[in-house]
């Protein structure tokens, strides 16, 4: 297949990792925010003294959770689209390039930003719309007369149908506070009914946003309930549970807003589907995976072609070629193993033998105290399963019970588990996450249900050799807890919302400015740099009085080792040893690598060229420092490593 | 960096070992060369210069040796096969011609430790090196025990390990006796065995233990790698007196071993080709026939331009810049502004704050562990850390830490967990990477212990939550699979069952056995993974017998039940969709025209909707028709893959809706059309993208007898259909 479409694909054998988040991503996601404009969406707050109060008309709010919204998407899913759709406004606009509908065919509904994967210049204008207020082509000015919904919901029909076709994931967000648009107009409530069903049929989900204002309830009742479906792709016994914005609990409107869009904010992607999980013979459920926790890095460089108009993304093709440059046809491809020097080739059917270690599935083979997990036991990021009664009815249940005596029980699963076809066996500790919203739970931003931690093989683990022998608790300790406990950090847990990754957000940052073309920023605002101010408030007395302690304490041991030292040097000499011949005044080749004292005096006295290669190499490698080269190079290489550390 | 070893194998060849003894039918010889073919061809996979291997072979009919050549005596029958030196596959094959029974008996295995010690000695002198003798044998040829101790004390004095495996040796340790065993052989394992005894370092057992540990996978040691040498600070020492900062050292203690990489490769063409012959004939012998040879990727680049044929023209990656996107905007950068986007850091280690224990959960790690130790032979350092550690476990508290590995290297969140060497020999930290904001996915999930009903109500008591009898048989059934104390040690203790350092990669293993054996023998098949590495892919067979009622239990409680394969994801004829409210849309729609004409703009609605509520054939048929006339029009339209994905699309709707309603031969004779008109550019133009990348790249092809029952395409059918060019 010349047209194979998948460019972006690795090879299958080599990262295997991350082929499958690569295939987890072929799924694109499209989100049109629909957004009231009305004489109650534009109203400002009531000022009031509190500090806390809004500042924010709901219309606002709106704007500027799109805003936000906008640009956590070109950091995490740079592929994906989104547009603004504003309704209920005087001025009407759909596309000037599009010949057939002017703006006349959708009256009031004023399409700000077109769906589309974002552009510096809708960055921009959406930016300067809600930061300064800049509203230059006066759109937020609310039609005298209301919106017909029908015309709305087709409007965003035909941007998702133009725009996203063939989408995996498509999703209007309509953001109101009016809960019943169409009054008794049951002319107008049928059409939008129909309309939304068009767009049901179309796989747009409708995620509806309501404002609440003043205390008033937002009945859904009255007319959402029409236009709004069950997700299709929701779990069964899924809670439809609409939140609505509003302020108060100590809760601006915006706050309110942007968390109830945030948990919107990625489309639920599962990882696999559908997968058999065996928790004994004859006992098989089947239950789906995800993957709620995934590092996120800025994204590659990539080549631009300078000679258009505009700077273009130049897209890449690869062709493989042999050692003569002949382009070489995918069916004359072979995988083979390099060995001594050598290609190991095994047919097709063999190769295919050779990573075939069972089929996919997860099976269950224990359970464990959860003590028993190693604290060092980590290899990589952990997989979130969930029932589906897509295959075994009454998986649910299952799942639901092994769930709760896990967490009562303190216990974990222990399971051999295979992702995909052909994906390399990794053994897993299933762990249970308690329910989010718990007072107990240790990880509010996560779901409740299981978790597939991934073991290490004893293939994985690195053996480091190190002795520091264990010490008793002391006074040292002592003082330590009390510094301890005047440290916690807030509400003592990590929440890792609370810390954005300082070069993600400075690679964005720049990249913004650079793209709009403003000032590039001078400095972050980084939360992951410790207080250090409050650290001196808090335990700078502590820590001055200790470090006392613990000067004291190392000189005297310092001291008590130096005798150590001597007595056993003279226990050499009295016991004469033979190898004592070929000993080099510097080093004691036989008793273990030198001390860094002994280095500093060897290299003050110059006598670390007396030293053979073997000993310079064992310094070496002790300290980390490469070991390669010639003498020379190594007394270089020492000398230095004592300049810097000693 | 590795350390140089060199170890010569002493291989007996004698007559004795063409024979099969004690039940096996396999000579001596085949049975010891499992385990030195094993050994050597673990070598071969290191690749590594610096380690060496020579071959001795004992009772040859030859004699070939530099002792035998000056005259010495006692040395006869004894052939160095192969001089020391670094292992590769010619060698591994030249080797395995020479490796045949003779018949001859005349060697003395002492004789050929001497040869292989001298060697040894010569190759090494007195560098740094880890020496080593092995000696295969049966022991069936007299050894004279003379100069035993002379070479013991030699061996001992040049550092050389002695190992001696003996074919069918008694093995007390092991529990190997063999029964009426001859004199002979008796004598001459016991001198061997003295031999070994009198080595500072030796080896002596029986080779059925030999080729059993074949099995048990080797792990590739690793040197430790420092990844961290500096501070680790509490508060900023640059700016307050009072902050602390403790010299530490950082390892990696966990690092994901990866399975040997496959390289892509094709196999040299044309061997007779005049142009090529004399390379080829090189490789070709180098490669033992057939020759392979790496595949390289070349990359070209194209932009789009409308005034190109087919919208896109290459470009010369010389006239390329560097640059980033911000969404859809492309930001080209100079090579020298590139860095800019990079935040600036500098190498440090620095504490955050303290958690408890109970505020974290293993699976929120993102990564492989390191371990944090003070610097050594700095005795603040070591007292400082120690402090910390201690007091960390005794509040059952964490340090949460911003990790800079180098200057420039991106921030990281590491936790860091005391270890105060309660049951380990040394006390450390240990170190997990944790998630960032934006690495945290908020996804929305039902919970697991009630069901909301549509008014919001709370229900306790519902089909998709365990009944009390099925949580009392699933406590049981965990209790009953306890692994905590299954296993057994060698003291007959319980221990605990799938312990880490019990679980080999079986992917790794796998693959290296099967390419150390092949490399050995070209011709064989592959064998069954061993046993060893399928050990965890189930329960032991033990526990299920010994939780069999507790399972069974939880079966009946469960009540799972099978969904037919059929009813899987197939739609069908089903409740027509509602909204919430449960208004029934599709009378609405009864009143609109939608139901016999199908819009371009809005097709995938109305095609659906005018399937649902069609009574007739006629109805279904006329919906296919009008659907596959708008696919045709949007691409005849389109402007280069403009409407593409639109048509793609309708396709898709099209091919869903009638399996659907099982008429699948509606989209199969569409299909068959549309792929001529297609590739014969009857749609205003070249249209090969829209069948390739659209239809075949989208899995839109013929619908098949798995998917419908009463489609007439078979799966092999539909593989052709695609792939074929008419």
């Amino acid at each position: 297949m010349a047209w194979g479409g998948d460019e972006d694909r690795r090879p299958e054998d080599e990262g295997e990792e991350e082929l499958d988040e690569a295939d987890y991503k072929t799924q694109k996601d499209a989100v049109l925010f629909a957004i009231d404009v009305s004489e109650s969406m534009l109203e400002q707050p009531s000022t009031t003294h509190s500090k806390k109060a809004d500042k924010d008309s709901p219309i606002a709010a709106a704007l500027k959770c799109a805003y936000q919204f906008m640009q956590q998407r070109i950091i995490a899913q740079p592929k994906d689209m989104m547009g603004i759709l504003l309704f209920g406004t005087e001025k009407s606009k759909f596309r000037d390039e599009t010949g057939g509908r002017s703006g006349t065919g959708y009256p009031h509904c004023y399409l700000f930003t077109d769906l589309d994967v974002p552009a510096a210049e809708d960055v921009k204008t959406l930016k300067s719309l809600v930061e300064e207020g800049e509203d230059p082509d006066e759109v937020l000015v609310p039609a005298k007369e209301p919106a017909s919904m029908a015309n709305m919901l087709f409007c965003a029909n035909q941007i998702f149908t133009t725009n996203a076709a063939n989408f995996g994931s498509r999703r209007l967000f309509i953001i109101t506070d009016n809960d019943n648009p169409h009054g008794n107009d049951k002319t107008a409530k049928s059409s939008a009914a129909v309309r939304a069903k068009d767009l049901y049929d179309l796989g747009v989900v409708i995620e509806l946003f309501p404002i609440s204002q003043g205390g008033k309830k937002f009945d859904v009742s009255k007319f959402y309930d029409d236009i709004i479906y069950r997700d299709p792709a929701a779990e069964a016994g899924s809670p439809d549970e609409l939140k609505t914005s509003k302020a108060g609990d100590g809760l601006t409107l915006l706050n309110s807003l942007i968390s109830n869009i945030n948990s919107k904010q990625t489309p639920k992607r599962a990882y696999f589907s559908n997968l058999h999980f065996e928790l004994a013979p004859n006992l098989t459920i089947s239950i789906k995976g995800y993957m709620p926790l995934h590092r996120q890095q800025p994204a590659r460089t990539c080549y631009v072609w300078l000679g258009g108009e505009q700077p273009q993304l130049a897209q890449s093709e690869t062709i493989k070629v042999d050692s003569e440059t002949r382009t070489v046809d995918k069916s004359e491809v072979k995988k083979a193993y390099k060995f001594g020097g050598e290609y190991i080739h095994f047919k097709p059917e063999e190769a295919a033998s050779l990573k075939n270690l069972g089929s996919k599935g997860l099976r269950l083979i224990g359970f464990k105290p959860r003590s028993m997990l190693p604290s060092w036991a980590s290899v990589k990021k952990s997989i979130f399963i969930f029932p589906s009664e897509e295959h075994y009815v009454g998986s649910t249940r299952v799942f639901s019970a092994l769930w709760q005596k896990l967490l009562a029980s303190d216990r974990v699963g222990i399971a051999w588990f295979i992702a995909r076809e052909n994906a390399n066996p990794i053994m897993v500790a299933m762990i249970p996450s308690r329910t989010p919203d718990e007072e107990m739970s240790e990880t509010p931003y996560l779901p409740a249900g299981l978790w597939l931690y991934p073991l290490p093989f004893a293939d994985d683990l690195r053996d480091v050799e190190l002795s520091a022998p264990p010490r008793s608790a002391d006074e040292l300790t002592d003082k330590m807890r009390e510094i301890v406990q005047n440290l916690q950090l807030p509400r003592a847990m990590y929440n890792p919302l609370k810390y954005p990754n300082p070069s993600l957000q400075w690679h964005y940052k720049v990249l913004q400015a650079m793209a709009l073309d403003e000032d590039v920023p001078e400095a972050l605002d980084d939360a992951t740099i410790p207080k250090y101010k409050q650290i001196d408030k808090r335990v700078g007395g502590y820590l001055s009085e200790w470090k006392e302690a613990l000067a004291e304490k190392a000189r005297s041991l310092m001291k008590s080792r130096a005798m150590k030292r001597e007595a056993e040097d003279d226990d050499e000499e009295d016991g004469g040893r033979p190898a004592a011949k070929r000993a080099k005044p510097v080093a004691k080749a036989a008793g273990g690598p030198m001390s860094n004292a002994q280095l500093k005096t060897a290299f003050e006295k110059d006598t670390l060229k007396k030293m053979t290669v073997a000993q310079l190499k064992d310094v070496l490698t002790s300290k980390g420092v490469s070991a390669v080269g010639k003498k020379a190079e190594l007394i270089e290489k020492v000398e230095q490593w004592i300049e810097e550390n000693v | 960096m590795a350390d140089k070893e060199t170890t010569v194998y002493i291989v007996d060849l004698g007559e004795s070992m063409a024979d099969c003894h004690n039940g096996r039918d396999e000579s001596d010889l085949d049975y010891a060369m499992r385990y030195v073919w094993d050994k050597i061809s673990t070598t071969v996979a290191a690749s590594r210069k610096t380690w060496t291997v020579g071959v001795v072979g004992l009772n040859t009919e030859e004699t070939d040796n530099a002792q035998d050549r000056q005259g010495l005596e006692g040395y006869e029958n004894i052939s160095v096969l192969q001089d020391i030196g670094p292992m590769t596959m010619s060698s591994l094959r030249d080797l395995r011609s020479l490796i045949q029974p003779s018949h001859s008996y005349g060697g003395d295995a002492i004789s050929a430790i001497v040869v292989a010690l001298s060697m040894i000695e010569g190759f090494t002198k007195k560098l740094k090196y880890k020496r080593r003798i092995i000696l295969v044998t049966n022991g069936e040829s007299p050894i004279d025990d003379e100069s035993s101790e002379d070479v013991a004390n030699r061996l001992n004095d040049s550092n050389i390990e002695l190992v001696v495996i003996g074919v069918d040796f008694d093995d007390p340790d092991y529990g190997f006796k063999e029964e009426d065993k001859s004199k002979a052989k008796a004598e001459n394992e016991r001198i061997l065995r003295n031999l070994v005894e009198q080595c500072s370092n030796g080896v002596f057992g029986t080779m059925a233990q030999a080729v059993e540990e074949l099995a048990i996978p080797r792990i590739k040691p690793v040197r430790p790698f420092k990844a961290y040498d500096g501070a680790l600070t509490l508060g900023d020492p640059s700016k307050y007196p009072s902050a602390l900062s403790i010299h530490v050292e950082r390892y990696f203690k966990t690092k994901r071993a990866m399975p040997p990489p496959a390289s892509t490769v094709v196999v040299n063409t044309e061997p007779g080709a005049p142009s090529q012959s004399q390379t080829i004939n090189d490789e070709d012998t180098e490669m033992g026939g057939t020759g392979f040879s790496g595949v390289k990727q070349m990359r070209t680049y194209r932009v789009n331009d409308p005034d190109a044929p087919g919208g896109r023209r290459d470009v010369e990656f010389e006239d390329l810049a560097k640059g980033y996107q911000y969404g859809r905007t492309v930001v080209p950068f100079s090579e020298s502004d590139l860095s800019i986007t990079k935040l600036e850091t500098k190498k440090g280690f620095t504490i955050l704050g303290f958690v408890p224990f109970s505020s974290y959960q293993p699976f929120i790690n993102m990564g492989e562990t390191g371990i944090i130790v003070a610097q050594k032979l700095n005795e603040e350092a070591e007292l400082a850390l120690s402090a910390l550690i201690h007091a960390l476990h005794e509040l059952e508290s964490y340090a949460v830490t911003r990790y800079v590995q180098k200057d420039g290297a991106q921030p990281q969140i590491l936790l860091l967990k005391p270890n105060p060497a309660l049951e380990d020999e040394f006390e450390c930290l240990y170190d997990v990477p944790l998630p960032f904001a934006e690495d945290v996915r908020s996804y929305q999930f039902p919970p697991l212990d009630k069901v909301f009903t549509v008014t919001g109500s709370v229900i306790k008591e519902h089909r998709l939550l365990p009944s009390k009898n099925l949580e009392q048989a699933m406590s049981d059934f965990v209790d009953a699979m306890d692994l905590s104390g299954f296993d057994e040690n060698e003291d007959g203790k319980p221990v605990e069952y799938a312990a880490i350092d019990e679980m080999y990669n079986p992917t790794i293993h796998r693959i290296n056995q099967a390419i150390r054996a092949r490399a050995v023998d070209p011709e064989a098949p592959i064998g069954p993974p061993a046993e060893i590495l399928l050990r965890f892919s189930k329960p032991p067979e033990k526990i299920i017998n010994k939780a069999k009622s507790e399972i069974e239990a939880l079966i009946e409680a469960a009540e799972i039940k099978k969904v037919p394969a059929k009813t899987q994801g197939r739609r069908g004829r089903k409740e027509p969709a509602k909204p919430l409210s449960g208004l029934d849309i599709d009378a609405l729609l009864g009143e609109t025209k939608r139901t016999t004409t199908i819009s371009a703009d809005n097709a995938v609605p109305e095609f659906k909707q005018m399937l649902a509520t069609a009574s007739d054939d006629a109805t279904v048929e006329s919906a296919a028709k009008q659907m596959g006339e708008i696919v045709r029009k949007l691409i005849r339209d389109s402007f280069a893959d403009l409407f593409y994905a639109r048509a793609a699309e309708n396709l898709r709707a099209m091919r869903e809706e009638l399996i659907g309603l099982e008429v699948p031969g509606l989209y199969n004779t569409f299909l068959k059309r549309l792929k001529k008109s297609l590739l014969s550019g009857e749609l205003n133009g070249d249209r090969r993208e829209m069948w390739f990348k659209y239809v075949v790249g989208g899995r839109l092809g013929l619908i098949t007898q798995d998917e419908s029952e009463v489609s007439e395409v078979t799966a092999d059918q539909a593989r052709e259909f695609v792939t074929g060019s008419s």
